[in-house]
């Protein structure tokens, strides 16, 4: 059994690093986190432009926002990504490759998610720093850009690293589509040996678990960090002996 | 209620005129008329729950009003106007907070110099020059690089006053700005305060400290339920309040 997985991971280590590459498209572990990454950075600026939105005053801009955010917050991953797979190739008339509809997909769907932090982390600092941003005579958008996201995307750090360990897991998805990924290496894998599927997937869970606890380890680490900061030095030394330890949420609400 | 006898400086800094409030049914302010002279000091006190707080966010339009006006500088701050409008003219009103709302993510230097860089323009090293001059004057040159967080209250609540003296507003609001610290922190931001006063500083200040009320205050305005029902300089309000809620305040106080 043992002796399997190493076999395994002997004759296909490169398969599963990266897929095909160079002949054919890149796959693999390396795919996994280009797609997480690029997901996760393009998600980002989204979803601080989708949390102003539903933060602002005019409801024109208000609830069409917060529908999107309600509905793909709502809808399982899975469904938005059949949703494109087939809609968008009827739409543009174009064969839009695999890689950009789930791209896109994830960008939709984790910048919704992040929204909601985003937003969370803007109305947790209460309205003292707005008020003292108005009254000093910052307008709406200098007070969030100089007073009120510097302190909010700082607190988020860690939020969006667990978001990030979630659009990894997520990416997974696209094995329905065919998105040359880790999971897909995998399967195809499986299928040229037929007979050892769990040895097979058991090396598919045990990368994806080293590589999603070891962010969640860093994102339970920078926790502790930017709550002692937010303390402060000088209560430092009683936050030591009475801090509870800090979770961060992986699992997505 | 008579209406309020004009001050003795030359001119006014602001003006409210008929000014109501109401959350709902609930009236906060009623018929606010008053009007504080350029170099002048007003205390405005009463008990908890008066509209004290209220009044003077409606100078800064903090919070809106139903009717009424506010003039300050031959401007109407409650009338329809461009955002930039607004803007300008609540950069030339200083606000104090009760819980000083610095910027926590900012060193003192950075919360005083980021409004004249961001607001008006001023250059980095200019402002940064003047807001080690401010911190200098409210006695907190050395704590010049520290965060808010490592600050007591009394510091935090004198870097706030710095911040809002960095605009050069011609008038300073203070809401109740000895009231979130520890005792012996009170001291340190009323003799700030005094000083600006001696300066010739226009301020309206929400406070219960009544000995810097008798002490500072050209004139008090004693507010209950959202009506003003005396104003009258401290020397007569202490010793000889018109109004019977003026009298129990007072009695109270002393208990």
């Amino acid at each position: 059994m043992i002796q399997d997985i190493i076999t395994i991971i002997h004759d296909y280590w490169l398969l599963l690093l990266i897929g095909q590459y160079p002949n054919g498209p890149l796959g693999g572990l390396a795919n996994t986190i280009i797609l997480s990454l690029l997901a996760i950075l393009l998600a980002f600026p989204v979803s601080i432009l989708l949390a102003l939105a539903r933060l602002s005053k005019w409801r024109a801009l208000r609830w069409p926002v917060t529908g999107l955010v309600y509905v793909t917050r709502g809808v399982p991953l899975l469904m938005l990504i059949l949703w494109c797979y087939f809609l968008v190739p009827l739409w543009t008339g174009a064969d839009v490759p695999s890689f950009l509809i789930m791209l896109v997909t994830l960008v939709v769907y984790e910048g919704a998610f992040l929204s909601e932090v985003v937003r969370a982390g803007i109305v947790s600092l209460g309205q003292g720093q707005m008020d003292a941003a108005r009254a000093l005579g910052h307008s709406h958008l200098s007070a969030m850009r100089f007073v009120i996201l510097p302190q909010a995307l700082y607190n988020m750090i860690p939020s969006m690293i667990s978001t990030f360990v979630s659009t990894i897991k997520d990416t997974t998805l696209g094995y329905v589509i065919n998105v040359p990924d880790l999971t897909f290496a995998a399967s195809q894998v499986n299928n040229q040996l037929f007979t050892q599927p769990f040895q097979v997937f058991i090396i598919l869970a045990a990368v994806y678990y080293v590589l999603c606890w070891s962010l969640t380890y860093v994102a339970n680490s920078l926790e502790r960090r930017i709550a002692r900061r937010r303390a402060g030095p000088r209560r430092n030394a009683r936050l030591a002996t009475e801090a509870v330890p800090l979770k961060t949420l992986v699992e997505q609400p | 209620m008579t209406m309020p006898v004009s001050p003795l400086q030359d001119g006014q800094a602001i003006r409210l005129s008929d000014v109501c409030k109401s959350y709902g049914d609930y009236p906060v302010l009623r018929h606010i008329n008053a009007e504080v002279g350029r170099g002048e000091v007003v205390v405005i006190c009463g008990p908890s729950g008066s509209g004290k707080s209220t009044l003077i966010r409606t100078v800064n339009r903090l919070e809106e009003i139903n009717s009424g006006s506010i003039n300050f500088e031959g401007q109407n701050i409650h009338a329809p106007m461009r955002g930039r409008e607004l803007n300008r003219l609540r950069s030339r009103i200083g606000f104090v907070f009760q819980s000083f709302n610095l910027f926590p993510h900012l060193s003192a230097v950075e919360n005083v110099s980021m409004s004249p860089i961001r607001v008006k323009g001023v250059s980095a090293d200019v402002a940064r020059d003047k807001a080690i001059k401010l911190l200098d004057r409210v006695g907190l040159a050395d704590k010049a690089n520290s965060y808010p967080g490592q600050l007591s209250g009394g510091q935090q609540q004198r870097v706030a006053i710095a911040r809002a003296l960095a605009m050069e507003p011609p008038v300073m609001l203070f809401d109740e700005p000895t009231s979130a610290l520890d005792p012996e922190m009170v001291g340190e931001v009323l003799s700030v305060m005094k000083s600006l006063a001696a300066d010739g500083m226009t301020m309206l200040c929400v406070t219960h400290e009544m000995g810097f009320a008798r002490d500072v205050a050209d004139r008090i305005w004693f507010i209950d339920a959202g009506e003003i029902l005396e104003m009258a300089p401290p020397k007569d309000f202490f010793q000889n309040p018109r109004h019977p809620r003026a009298q129990r305040f007072l009695s109270d106080l002393r208990h």
